[in-house]
C-alpha cells in the first residue's frame, strides 16, 4: 500500500461524486473524473500485471497512450474489452476490470518462475529452442500460446453501434495542449473552418498537470478555459475530445476515433447512439500539436512495481491528487523532473533527486528543491532497484561526468517509489505515417518534426523539441500565422507570453551503466510490454542485425499496443552505442498507423449486419419469399437457389424442379441479368468489334447469343443481345459481369473508337425479367398475351417481340438457356412481382414450377452451355470452349482478342480445352473443382490434366454429370480419366459437353 | 486516398468514386494482323509501370462514367493535372517528344 | 392501358418496407425525416449540345432548359432535368407525362435525324426525400463528398456506403437521394441506421403542385410507359 490521495488544488477528480469499481474481484472506491489507473494508485495497487516473456511483476508506468504495462480486460460478456490501457479508462460507476496475465493468479504466477530463468531467454529464444523436430512445432506452438498474450477478444456480438463521419475543413489542429489551443484559436479567429481533437477527457495537455506557468497573466488552466470559451464562439471551430487522430495519409486524410460512450456506465450509454465514431478528415491545413512524452531512463531491475516516469508521478499528484509514494526517489537526466519533485515535496512526500548530471539543474531549481527539504543527489545515477512486487530501495552509484561509466558506488536508498525522467520524446508518429521523416536534436536528445519542409503540414510546440511553454508557444504563433498568410488571412493578437526560464542543458544518457558488462547485471528494461531489455540489444547486435529494423523485429522491440513510446528512443540509442554510431545515423523504425489501438467496430462503423454489404433485391423478391425460397448470393444480388416443399432437400427440390421443366414447364427470375441498351448509327459496328460474333446481319426482331473476348483473346463474359431496330439493340451480360460489361463498352468507345456514334445506357434495374421455361411455355404465354403471334414458325426460336403481356407493355425474346422451348418476358420493374404472379395463375394448369439457379445450373450443364467464371477462368479461349461457330474470323475490323487468337500459345497444342464427364458409376457426383489424372499412378508431382468446373446429378438423364477443362480434351472423346479428391480416384469417361438434345429438337419445338 | 479531379464533373472527387482504367496512350496497332507474335504481346502484356510521373486513365464510375487522362507521381502521389484524354493526349505526346 | 382481365398493380423499389403505414405528418423537430417518391417516371437522355436542335427540342417538349452546366438541374411544375454527363441527362416527371415527353422526343430526334435518344428509366430507379436540420449530416455519416458544399438547384452523383447514389439539392429543407430499385433496401436501411441517433421518422408527402418533384406525386396509378 504506497499510493494514496492528497487534496490538491486544481485537480481534475470530484470528490462531490464518489464512484466504486472491482479489479480483479476486489471492490474500490473513488472518485470521477479519475482513470482506472490513477484510481487504483489511489487504493495502493500496484501490482497490474505480469510480463510478457518472464511473467515479472509490472505496476503502472505512465499516465496516458505511453503506458506499456497497465493493460487491462474491461467488462464481461459481450462488453468486454481486451488490453485498454488503465491509464487511459475514464472510472465510471460499477466498471469491472481485471488484469489480462498472470496464471493461475497475477500474483502467484507459473511464467514467472520460468523467468527466473532469463538469463536462458535471449530474443529469438523461442525459434532457437524448438526448431527441431519441424515436425513437432504445432505441439511447442500450443503450450507456448496459451503461455503467452494478453486478455481475451470478446466472443460475443458486438452489442453497441459505431458510426463514420466524414468531414472537409482548413485546418486540423492535433492536439489541446498549451500548442494546439493557440493554433486552433489563430486559425478560428481568421474565419477558417477548424477542428481541434485531443485524446483525453479534457483539453489542456501538460497544463493539466503542471501549475506553475502563467500565460498572458492566466495561470494555465485559467488561459485554458479563456481559450475553450473562445472557441466555442466561433461558429467555425469545432473541438472534440476524446478523439485521437490515429492515422495521417496522403493529401492530409487523417482518422480520428472519438470515444462518445466509453466513459459511461454500461447502464446509461444510450443505445440509440454510436459507442464509438471514426472520423474520415480532409483537411487543406494538418497542425500537429500532439507534444511530447517523457521517457523513462533505464536502469536494473527498472520495472518493479512503483518505478514509474516523472511526468506521470507528476500528473497523478496534480491532476488525480494521488501521491504515488511516501519515501520517493527522483531519477534524472535533465531539469524538468525537478517539477516532480518539488510539488511532492510541498505535499509532504519525502524525496530524493538523483540527477545524472555533475552540475544538476538550473540553480534557482535547485535551490527550490532544497528549500522544499529535496535531498539532492548530484552526479548519481540508479544501479538497480530492490524489491520484487513492490519498490523497496535503490542501489545507487556515482557516475563519471563525461562517459558512461560508473566512477565510484553511492548509496543504498530506501524508497517506496522511484520516478525517472530520461528527458521528453517528440510524438513525431502522424507526421511519419505518410513519408515524413523525423531529425534527430542533439540538444534536445529527442527525434523531432522539423519545422518546415511538408506541404500543408506544420508541426508546433513540444513535438519540433520547444520544451519550454515560451518557446513553444512562440514557435506556434510564427507558424501558424504564416500559414494563416499562405491562406491570404492576417493573424489577429500577439502570441501569449509566458517568462522564459534558465534551463540547465540535459545529459545524454539513456541507460545507467551498473558497473558491470552489459548481461551481467540487474536486467535493465527498455520495452516493457515485450520484456526486452538493454542485453538483447546488444545481443542482436553481436548476432549481426544491424538494421535498426531489425534489431526491432529479432528483439520485438517497439512492438505492441504501446508501438515503443517510451521504449524506442532508449532502444535507438542503446543500438547506436553497441553500433559505436551516432543515433542520428542509426535512425528510427517506422512509424505505421494506427498511433493507438482502434477497435474493429469503429473501422467498421455502419458497414455491419444488415448494412454490411449491398444487398440487390429483384422486384418479385417478395413472391420468392412467400414460396420459401432459400437463396443464395450471386454478385451481391440475392437469388432464389431453389424452392423447397416440405421435406424437400436441395438434392429433392432440384430434381423435381427440372423434371417439371423439362417434362411441362418452369420458371425463373432472370432479372439479374445485366441488361445494357446499345443504340446509335454506329451500334452495330461497335458491336462487331467488342463481340467475338458477326453482327452485321442480325435483322430486328432477332436475337443472337454473343461472346465477348478481352484482348488476350480469353472469354470474359457472354449473354445474348436482341435487335430492336437497325440501330438499337438490348444486350444481356452475366449477372456477375453487367458493371465490368458496362464499363469495358465506355472504356472502349471512349477511349479507341469515339468516332463511333453510339451510346450505352444500363437497364439492368429497370427491366424485371420472367423466363418461361419448357414444353408448355408457348401455352403459358397464349394465356397471357393476344397481340403477339407464337405460332412456331411466327416467332422462331432467338426471336424477340414487343407486345402487351398481361395487359402490360412487354418484351419478348424467345431464348434459352435449357435447351427447352423458353420465353423471358422484360417489362418495367414496379410490375415484376405482377407479372411474375400473372405467369404463375396462367401456368397452374400446367403445375408451373419455380425454379432457382441450382435448377438453371443443372439443365444448362445438360445442354453443355458454360457460365463464365465457373467453366472459364480468364485462360479459355472460344477454340478451348469448342465455340470457333461463336467467333467470325472474315469480320473486316479486327474485334476485340482476334489477334490474340493467332499467337502461337493461343493456338498451339496442350490447352485445356471444354469436355463433358461421365462417371462411369452414374450415382457418383464428381467434386467441382476435383483434379484430372491420366491414371492411377500415385506418382508425386502427378500430370495434372484439368480439373472439374461443373458437376451435377441430372434427374431428367438419370445419371451424373459433369464438365470439365482437360488438355487437348477436345481430341480426348472416349479416353477414360481419373478424377481425384477427398483422397479417392473416380473413373469417367471423356464425352461430348451436350448431354440432353445434341440436335436442338426441343429448343426449337 | 487520392483525390482526383474530374474534368467533366469539374470538381475535385476522392478516389473512391473512381476506379482505375489503366496506362494511357497505349496505342492499339492499326492492323493488329499485321503485327507479329511479340509487337502484339507487347502491345496487350507490357506497361510502363514507371517509378516517377506516369500518365493513366480513370473513369468517373460513380459520376459521369467518363474516362479520363491523369499524370501521376507513383512516387509521392502527387498528380500534375488531369484531363480528357484528347487534352491530354496532346499534352503526352509533347512530352514524349 | 391495362386489358380487361388483367389488373397490374405497381409495386416501388421500397414496397416491401410499408412505408405509407408508418408515415406522419412533418413536425419541426430534430429528427430526420424521410420517405419515397414513388412510381415516378426517369427517363435517361442522351445527346450532343453541339447538335443543332437538340437542346431546343428538350426545352421545347419539356418546358425544362437543357442544363449545360456540370450537376446543374433544371426545374418547373412539370418536373426536373438534371446533368449527369456532357452528352447525358436525367428526366423526372410523373410516369404518363413523361410517357408522352419521351414519346415526343424519340419522335423530333427521328425527325431532325438527331443522334439522341432516350431510355425509360422508370422501373429502375427511386427517389427518397430526406429532410430534417441534420439531414445534411446523415449524408455525411455515409459518404465522402462534401455535401455541405452543394449548391442550390444542383446534384452530385457520388457513393454512399457502397452504393451510388445522386443527391438532389433543390432547397435547404432537404435533399431528394436518388438511387437504383436493386440497391434501394441497402440505401433505405443505410440511411435508417444513420439517421437513428437523431431519430429517424417516416413523413407523409403532400404532392405540392408548386414543386419540381413533390408534385409529381399528384395523378393516379397505375400509368404505363412503352415498351
Amino acid at each position: 500500500m504506497s499510493g494514496y490521495r492528497i487534496h490538491r488544488p486544481g485537480e481534475r477528480i470530484n470528490r462531490q461524486k464518489p464512484v466504486s469499481f472491482q479489479f480483479d474481484n476486489v471492490q474500490y472506491k473513488a472518485f470521477s473524473g479519475d482513470t482506472l489507473a490513477s484510481a487504483l494508485l489511489a487504493n495502493g495497487v500496484r501490482l497490474i500485471g505480469r510480463s510478457f516473456k518472464y511473467g515479472r511483476p509490472r505496476g503502472i508506468v505512465g499516465f496516458g497512450a505511453e503506458e506499456p504495462n497497465a493493460l487491462i480486460q474491461l467488462e464481461t460478456g459481450a462488453h468486454t474489452v481486451p488490453d485498454l490501457k488503465a491509464t487511459q479508462v475514464e472510472l465510471y460507476q460499477g466498471l469491472l476490470a481485471g488484469s489480462t496475465t498472470g496464471y493461475p493468479s497475477l500474483d502467484f504466477d507459473l511464467k514467472g518462475l520460468l523467468g527466473k530463468f532469463g538469463r536462458f531467454m535471449p530474443p529469438g529464444f523461442y525459434y532457437k529452442t524448438f526448431m527441431e523436430p519441424v515436425k513437432a512445432w504445432p505441439v511447442y506452438e500450443k503450450y507456448i500460446r496459451k503461455a503467452a498474450g494478453y486478455g481475451h477478444a470478446p466472443v460475443l456480438p458486438d452489442p453497441e453501434s459505431y458510426d463514420h463521419l466524414h468531414h472537409h475543413i482548413d485546418v486540423l489542429v492535433v492536439g489541446g495542449g498549451a500548442a494546439g489551443l493557440w493554433a486552433a484559436t489563430l486559425a478560428g479567429r481568421a474565419g477558417l473552418k477548424t477542428l481541434l481533437v485531443d485524446e483525453q477527457s479534457e483539453m489542456g495537455g501538460w497544463l493539466l498537470t503542471e501549475r506553475r506557468s502563467r500565460i498572458d497573466g492566466l495561470s494555465g488552466m485559467d488561459w485554458v478555459n479563456q481559450r475553450l470559451a473562445e472557441l466555442a464562439s466561433l461558429p467555425n471551430v469545432s473541438v472534440l475530445p476524446r478523439t485521437t487522430a490515429f492515422a495521417l495519409h496522403d493529401l492530409n486524410l487523417v482518422q480520428a476515433v472519438e470515444l462518445l460512450q466509453d466513459h459511461l456506465p454500461l447502464t446509461e450509454r444510450n443505445a440509440a447512439l454510436p459507442r464509438q465514431r471514426l472520423h474520415k478528415i480532409r483537411a487543406h491545413q494538418v497542425i500537429l500539436a500532439s507534444g511530447a512524452i517523457e521517457r523513462p531512463l533505464v536502469f536494473g531491475y527498472n520495472d518493479v512495481p512503483g518505478v514509474m516516469t516523472a511526468a506521470a508521478g507528476h500528473s497523478y499528484l496534480n491532476r488525480y491528487g494521488v501521491a504515488v509514494g511516501r519515501e520517493v526517489l527522483v531519477q534524472t537526466q535533465n531539469d524538468a523532473a525537478y517539477e516532480a519533485a518539488l510539488d511532492l515535496a510541498q505535499c509532504g512526500v519525502k524525496v530524493m533527486l538523483a540527477d545524472a548530471r555533475q552540475g544538476g539543474a538550473a540553480a534557482w531549481r535547485q535551490q527550490a528543491l532544497k528549500s522544499a527539504g529535496v535531498e539532492l543527489l548530484l552526479g548519481h545515477g540508479i544501479a538497480k532497484v530492490l524489491g520484487d512486487k513492490s519498490v523497496s530501495g535503490a542501489q545507487l552509484v556515482k557516475l563519471d561526468g563525461r562517459n558512461n561509466q560508473v566512477v565510484g558506488s553511492g548509496p543504498r536508498l530506501s524508497v517506496d517509489t522511484v520516478l525517472s525522467s530520461g528527458g521528453l520524446t517528440s510524438t513525431v508518429h502522424l507526421f511519419c505515417h505518410n513519408g515524413g521523416r523525423p531529425v534527430w536534436n542533439q540538444q534536445q536528445l529527442s527525434f523531432v518534426c522539423p519545422d518546415e519542409g511538408r506541404d500543408n503540414i506544420a508541426c508546433v510546440g513540444a513535438i519540433t523539441g520547444r520544451w519550454e511553454l515560451s518557446e513553444a508557444l512562440g514557435q506556434t504563433h510564427a507558424a501558424v500565422a504564416a500559414l494563416l498568410l499562405g491562406h491570404g488571412r492576417g493573424s489577429s493578437g500577439n502570441a501569449p507570453s509566458v517568462a522564459s526560464e534558465e534551463v540547465a542543458a540535459p545529459r545524454a544518457i539513456f541507460r545507467l551503466p551498473d558497473g558491470k558488462p552489459e548481461g551481467h547485471g540487474a536486467k535493465a528494461f527498455v520495452d516493457y510490454q515485450n520484456d526486452v531489455a538493454a542485453a538483447d540489444i546488444h545481443t542482436a547486435i553481436r548476432e549481426n542485425y544491424r538494421s535498426i529494423e531489425h534489431v526491432k523485429r529479432y528483439t520485438a522491440l517497439g512492438f505492441g499496443t504501446d508501438q515503443g513510446k517510451l521504449s524506442n528512443i532508449n532502444g535507438f540509442a542503446i543500438a547506436a552505442e553497441a553500433l559505436g554510431k551516432p543515433i542520428a545515423e542509426v535512425g528510427t523504425t517506422t512509424y505505421r498507423p494506427s498511433y493507438t489501438p482502434v477497435t474493429f467496430g469503429a473501422l467498421a462503423g455502419p458497414h455491419v449486419g444488415e448494412t454490411f454489404d449491398v444487398r440487390r433485391y429483384t422486384a418479385m423478391h417478395a413472391s420468392h419469399d412467400a414460396r420459401k425460397a432459400e437463396y443464395e448470393v450471386v454478385g451481391q444480388w440475392l437469388r432464389p437457389w431453389y424452392f423447397p416443399k416440405p421435406g424437400e432437400d436441395l438434392h429433392a427440390a432440384v430434381n423435381r424442379e427440372c423434371l417439371a421443366t423439362r417434362n411441362s414447364v418452369g420458371v425463373m427470375d432472370a432479372s439479374t441479368l445485366g441488361k445494357i441498351d446499345v443504340k446509335g448509327p454506329d451500334a452495330r459496328e461497335f458491336l462487331n468489334r467488342i463481340y467475338s460474333n458477326a453482327w452485321s446481319k442480325l435483322d430486328p426482331g432477332k436475337c443472337r447469343y454473343g461472346l465477348m473476348l478481352d484482348e488476350n483473346g480469353m472469354v470474359m463474359d457472354d449473354g445474348v443481345t436482341a435487335c430492336l431496330a437497325d440501330d438499337h439493340f438490348h444486350m444481356t451480360t452475366t449477372t456477375g459481369g453487367a458493371a465490368r460489361v458496362y464499363s469495358w463498352l465506355e472504356r472502349w468507345h471512349q477511349t479507341e473508337w469515339p468516332e463511333l456514334k453510339v451510346r450505352f445506357t444500363t437497364t439492368t434495374d429497370h427491366w424485371a425479367t420472367v423466363a418461361v421455361v419448357g414444353p408448355n411455355s408457348r401455352q403459358v404465354l397464349q394465356k397471357l398475351c393476344t397481340d403477339i403471334d407464337f405460332d412456331k414458325d411466327a416467332f422462331k426460336f432467338m426471336d424477340g417481340r414487343s407486345g402487351t403481356v398481361a395487359g402490360l407493355p412487354a418484351r419478348v425474346f424467345r431464348i434459352s438457356f435449357s435447351g427447352e422451348l423458353a420465353y423471358e418476358i422484360n417489362v418495367d420493374a414496379n410490375y415484376g412481382r405482377y407479372m411474375w404472379e400473372e405467369v404463375m395463375k396462367a401456368g397452374a394448369a400446367f403445375n408451373i414450377t419455380p425454379y432457382g439457379t441450382e435448377t438453371m445450373h443443372v439443365l444448362r450443364a445438360e445442354k453443355g452451355f458454360i457460365i463464365v467464371g465457373q467453366d472459364t477462368d480468364g485462360s479459355m479461349s472460344p477454340n478451348d470452349l469448342a465455340m470457333s461457330w461463336a467467333v467470325g474470323m472474315k469480320k473486316p475490323f479486327s474485334f476485340l482478342g482476334k489477334r490474340s487468337l493467332l499467337r502461337s500459345h493461343t493456338a498451339g497444342e496442350g490447352r485445356k480445352q471444354l469436355v463433358g464427364l461421365l462417371p462411369l458409376d452414374p450415382k457418383v457426383v464428381l467434386a467441382e473443382g476435383a483434379q484430372i489424372l491420366s491414371n492411377t499412378d500415385d506418382t508425386v508431382p502427378a500430370a495434372m490434366q484439368g480439373h472439374v468446373t461443373s458437376s451435377y446429378h441430372s434427374a431428367f438423364l438419370g445419371r451424373s454429370i459433369a464438365m470439365a477443362v482437360l488438355k487437348d480434351g477436345s481430341k480426348r472423346e472416349g479416353d477414360t480419366v481419373f478424377v481425384w479428391a477427398h483422397g479417392k480416384s473416380v473413373p469417367a469417361q471423356v464425352v461430348s459437353s451436350v448431354f440432353v438434345d445434341k440436335e436442338g429438337v426441343r429448343q426449337h419445338a | 486516398m487520392l483525390v482526383i479531379t474530374c474534368p467533366y464533373c469539374q470538381e475535385a472527387r476522392e478516389e473512391e468514386e473512381f476506379s482505375y482504367a489503366g496506362e494511357a496512350y497505349i496505342a492499339r496497332p492499326a492492323v493488329p494482323e499485321e503485327a507479329d507474335d511479340a509487337t502484339w504481346g507487347d502491345y496487350v502484356f507490357h506497361r510502363k509501370n514507371p517509378r516517377g510521373w506516369h500518365w493513366e486513365q480513370w473513369q468517373h464510375v460513380a459520376g459521369c462514367r467518363k474516362v479520363f487522362a491523369v499524370k501521376r507521381h507513383t512516387v509521392t502521389y502527387e498528380i500534375a493535372g488531369s484531363w480528357t484524354l484528347a487534352d491530354g493526349k496532346a499534352l503526352y505526346l509533347k512530352e514524349q517528344a | 392501358m391495362p386489358k380487361q382481365g388483367f389488373q397490374p398493380f405497381m409495386e416501388s423499389p421500397l414496397h416491401h418496407f410499408k412505408l405509407d403505414a408508418e408515415a406522419q405528418p412533418r413536425r419541426a423537430d430534430g429528427r430526420i425525416w424521410c420517405n419515397e417518391l414513388p412510381h415516378l417516371g426517369y427517363a435517361v437522355l442522351r445527346g450532343d449540345t453541339a447538335e443543332a436542335g437538340f437542346a431546343q427540342l428538350v426545352e421545347q417538349v419539356t418546358g425544362l432548359a437543357l442544363p449545360l452546366k456540370a450537376g446543374a438541374v433544371s426545374q418547373g411544375p412539370q418536373g426536373v432535368l438534371m446533368w449527369t454527363s456532357p452528352d447525358e441527362w436525367l428526366l423526372v416527371s410523373h410516369r404518363q407525362r413523361l410517357a408522352d415527353w419521351t414519346a415526343q422526343l424519340d419522335a423530333g430526334f427521328a425527325a431532325q435525324q438527331l443522334f439522341a435518344q432516350t431510355v425509360d428509366s422508370s422501373g429502375g430507379l427511386t427517389l427518397a426525400w430526406l429532410g430534417g436540420t441534420q439531414h445534411i449530416t446523415v449524408l455525411r455519416h455515409l459518404g465522402v463528398y462534401d455535401f455541405e458544399s452543394i449548391p442550390l438547384g444542383h446534384m452530385v452523383s457520388t457513393v454512399l456506403g457502397k452504393a451510388t447514389v445522386q443527391v438532389i439539392r433543390l432547397d435547404g429543407d432537404g435533399v431528394f437521394v436518388l438511387f437504383r430499385r436493386s440497391f434501394a433496401d441497402y440505401v433505405w436501411r443505410l440511411l435508417r441506421r444513420a439517421a437513428q441517433p437523431y431519430g429517424f421518422a417516416v413523413c407523409q408527402l403532400e404532392a405540392r403542385s408548386d414543386h419540381p418533384l413533390f408534385a409529381q406525386l399528384a395523378a393516379p396509378q397505375p400509368l404505363l410507359v412503352s415498351a
